[in-house]
């Protein structure tokens, strides 16, 4: 890491990213008190944000746990739930093309909602692979390891955090704010509206089933809105 | 199972799946093409998965309790507009947090 750490692309993410680990704190606190309430060990909420490392995921897994779900469901939730990944994978490959194996099986790990949204626009912006690739390190460093922090302070302390400040609302708003940017399209709206409605409509199925159906009827909604848009409003 | 066990295995399983989903396309399958009909829908897959994520946790839904909810809805629209035009998590956060707490001190005191 020292051989990184003095890197200007490498620090240049670091900085980069301070902001966006600002704005996670509320959501890695309220991961750490879910941990903590869904019984886990300090050792096994340190797990869960180390190794998992996705918000999303996190809340679904303690949830589940503390409900008492069978591990195939937790399991597949979690996955789905996960999918958005494929999307950021796809997007982030052409970059990372021009990177060494190793490279690009070391940063994957530090690929999240947050670090693709900071650094598309930068490898965009085109240059040195390896700078970008850097850049990417750098910043996914940084919301790592104030992950990690934010969901142990969670885990320890959590309880003190008076209910009346609501924290736990700062979940949605974190999603809200990677979601609403691509409201901008029919599509897109689509496939949010029709899976918004379908959560509501299906929230009575057991162990957040709902969240799979929604997800999966809106991507279909979507689809086939872009198949209409394509046949009806041509450019 | 016993319940550490069972943690651990969904740490394993889930980061393992996790993992796979991001490497994916960088390393899996970087050398082969998408087929057309799976790309298209892949563009759809954020905005339906992380809406229906958000909807549960602003809308009780115990349905019937439209009235304690309804900061949380105010908030979180209000929220969405800060998104769309700012694209800034911090401002969305700040935003949003500070309307549900506003609307809740009104709530108390005159609901």
């Amino acid at each position: 890491m020292r051989r990184f750490a003095s890197d200007r692309d490498f620090r240049a993410g670091f900085t980069a990213m301070l902001p966006v680990c600002i704005g996670t704190v509320p959501f890695g606190l309220v991961c750490g008190v879910g941990a903590a309430a869904a019984g886990a060990s300090a050792l096994g909420a340190l797990g869960l944000s180390a190794i998992v490392f996705s918000g999303a995921a996190q809340i679904l897994a303690v949830q589940l746990l503390a409900a008492g779900s069978p591990l195939a469901v937790i399991v597949l939730t979690c996955f789905v739930a996960g999918l958005r990944f494929l999307i950021y994978s796809a997007a982030m490959a052409p970059y990372l093309r021009p990177l060494p194996p190793r490279w690009q099986k070391g940063l994957a790990f530090l690929l999240t909602d947050q670090a693709f949204a900071a650094s598309v626009r930068r490898f965009d912006a085109g240059g040195d692979p390896r700078a970008g690739g850097l850049f990417f390190l750098g910043g996914g460093f940084a919301l790592w390891s104030s992950w990690q922090l934010t969901n142990l302070a969670g885990y320890f302390v959590g309880n003190l955090i008076p209910a009346a400040w609501s924290l736990e609302f700062a979940v949605p708003l974190c999603f809200i704010a990677l979601v609403a940017p691509h409201f901008r399209s029919y599509p897109t709206i689509t496939a949010a509206l029709v899976s918004a409605f379908a959560v509501i409509a299906f929230a009575g199925l057991p162990m957040k089933l709902n969240l799979i159906v929604a997800g999966l009827t809106g991507i279909v909604a979507g689809t086939l809105a872009d198949f209409a848009r394509e046949r009806w409003m041509p450019r | 199972m016993d319940a550490t066990l069972k943690l651990w295995a969904v740490i394993l399983i889930v980061g393992a799946l996790n993992y796979l989903s991001r490497l994916s396309f960088i390393a899996l399958f970087a050398r082969r093409q998408v087929p057309p009909l799976l790309g298209r829908a892949f563009r759809y897959v954020p905005a339906a998965m992380l809406t229906a994520l958000i909807v549960p946790m602003v809308v009780t839904l115990p349905a019937g309790a439209v009235g304690p909810a309804l900061p949380k809805i105010v908030a979180a629209l209000v929220a969405g507009c800060v998104a769309f035009a700012t694209h800034s998590q911090v401002k969305t956060l700040g935003c949003g947090m500070v309307t549900l707490w506003a609307l809740q001190a009104l709530a108390q005191r005159f609901g």
